[in-house]
């Protein structure tokens, strides 16, 4: 505790008197962190810490959800995935309120497990989340899966939501905390490309509520000194040159590719799909499956919030009609959007 | 789904293994870690039942004390909700 105080008051003389200082977390567990630990209220005012882009499922495309619906409906299908991404409302419901063959897994090896006990049937796996669970899945294609397993992949890539976060002025970043175990996969040293290009300085952080404001302190160390570099309070876990066997295994499945975000709309090599060598494991071109309109939830501000433009208390719904009992949008149902987290967390 | 939880290793059959958290073993997946910097009692951090990097024992203690007080807050809430 005496720490954690110390840390408290360096963070306080460290703040400008002058200006708002803007740090955005892009993790559902910072968020978490920061939420439940009541960190805000006990932070000068000036400075702000935004959640970000920290939710996989916030994010997914209706699009496919749909599909992963529709697949659902077939004699021969058995689709997997998620606990969260069952309850994600879309415009034709949930795939829990309107599938009808689907099971929840908890790992990509479960899926695996499946398609070798039901050899008669096709095991869709709805493949989703940020570098975390890609690494994963692509281990079991490295392993091997049976041939009546196939991939639909939703997958997103963390450093690149966050340039185009950047680039737009209206949000206007001065310091990231980087997520912890992206970083693990990815690198501490992906994040160079903040500091060395945009000048905003980056810091690794670990997901105690200590670590964090570590991160935070570190951050507005180099915003008073004018410099940005790259920093890594959690070390313990990740390396600068992160997991390169992980992503040696991801880049053999995987390829970069121009995806749709979820209330934010179309956004250039943001995405991964299997790559052509594997086209018999993509359930996008074995199953031939369309690219629906997304539509928009009236009232809700999820893909604003996912920005960073704006907090779940703004929006109209949020407590009211919108509860994790009653989610009218995708951030209220995953354990990792910003209103669950803040609903669960009694943030205002 | 993307919280990473750390376990110990208490067998290895690369690329798989089996791995004990708070006495609850599973089978977890060890092909996105070189084999030869693995070893029966290292700490892992998994993600959806893979290891994805190794963490001390210390940090790993750290870790599940955070991860044990979120986890009360959220049942706490949960239940008044
Ligand atoms: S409170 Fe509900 S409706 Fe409002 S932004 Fe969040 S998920 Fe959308």
């Amino acid at each position: 505790m005496k720490t954690t105080q110390n840390i408290l008051k360096h963070i306080r003389s460290l703040v400008p008197a002058d200006r708002k200082v803007r740090i955005m977390n892009v993790c559902g567990s910072h968020e978490h962190t920061i939420a439940f630990s009541g960190m805000r209220t006990l932070l000068p005012e000036s400075l702000e810490i935004i959640p970000g882009p920290g939710c996989p499922v916030c994010v997914c495309p209706e699009s496919d959800i749909i599909n992963a619906i529709s697949l659902s409906t077939r004699d021969d299908v058995i689709l997997v995935t998620y606990g969260d991404m069952l309850r994600v409302p879309s415009k034709e419901g949930s795939i829990r309120s309107r599938g009808r063959n689907y099971r929840m897994i908890t790992s990509p090896s479960e899926a695996v497990a499946l398609a070798r006990s039901n050899p008669d049937k096709k095991i869709v796996f709805f493949s989703i989340g940020f570098e975390t669970t890609t690494a994963p899945t692509a281990a079991i294609l490295e392993t091997g899966v049976p041939d009546n397993l196939f991939i639909l992949s939703s997958h997103r890539l963390t450093p690149t939501i966050m340039e185009v976060l950047v680039k737009d002025q209206e949000i206007g970043i001065d310091g990231f905390i980087a997520p912890g175990h992206v970083s693990a996969i990815v690198g501490a040293n992906a994040w160079n490309v903040f500091s060395e290009q945009y000048g905003i300085p980056t810091v690794v952080a670990g997901f105690e509520a200590e670590s964090l404001m570590l991160g935070i302190t570190e951050i507005l160390i180099q915003l008073k000194r004018g410099m940005a570099s790259t920093g890594n309070v959690y070390a313990g876990v990740v390396r600068p040159e992160g997991n390169v066997q992980a992503r040696a295994i991801m880049d053999r499945y995987f390829e970069v590719a121009d995806v749709n975000w979820r209330g934010i709309g179309h956004i250039p090599a943001s995405g991964l799909e299997l790559r052509d060598a594997h086209a018999m494991k993509d359930a996008r071109k074995v199953f031939g499956l369309p690219e629906i309109k997304e539509s928009h939830i009236p009232g809700c501000l999820c893909g604003t919030i996912v920005l960073g433009k704006a907090y779940p208390s703004a929006c109209g719904l949020f407590k009211k009609a919108c509860t994790p009992k009653t989610p009218k949008g995708p951030c209220m149902v995953s354990m990792e959007g910003s209103c669950n987290i803040w609903f669960k967390a009694g943030s205002a | 789904m993307c919280v990473g939880v750390p376990m110990q290793l208490v067998e290895i059959n690369y690329p798989s293994g089996i791995a004990e958290a708070k006495g609850v073993k599973r089978e977890i997946g060890l092909q996105l870690m070189p084999e030869h910097v693995l070893a029966v009692g290292d700490h892992v951090i998994v993600h959806v039942g893979y290891a994805i990097e190794k963490v001390d024992r210390k940090l790993a203690d750290e870790i599940w004390e955070t991860l044990d007080e979120v986890l009360q807050l959220m049942d706490e809430e949960e239940n008044s909700a």
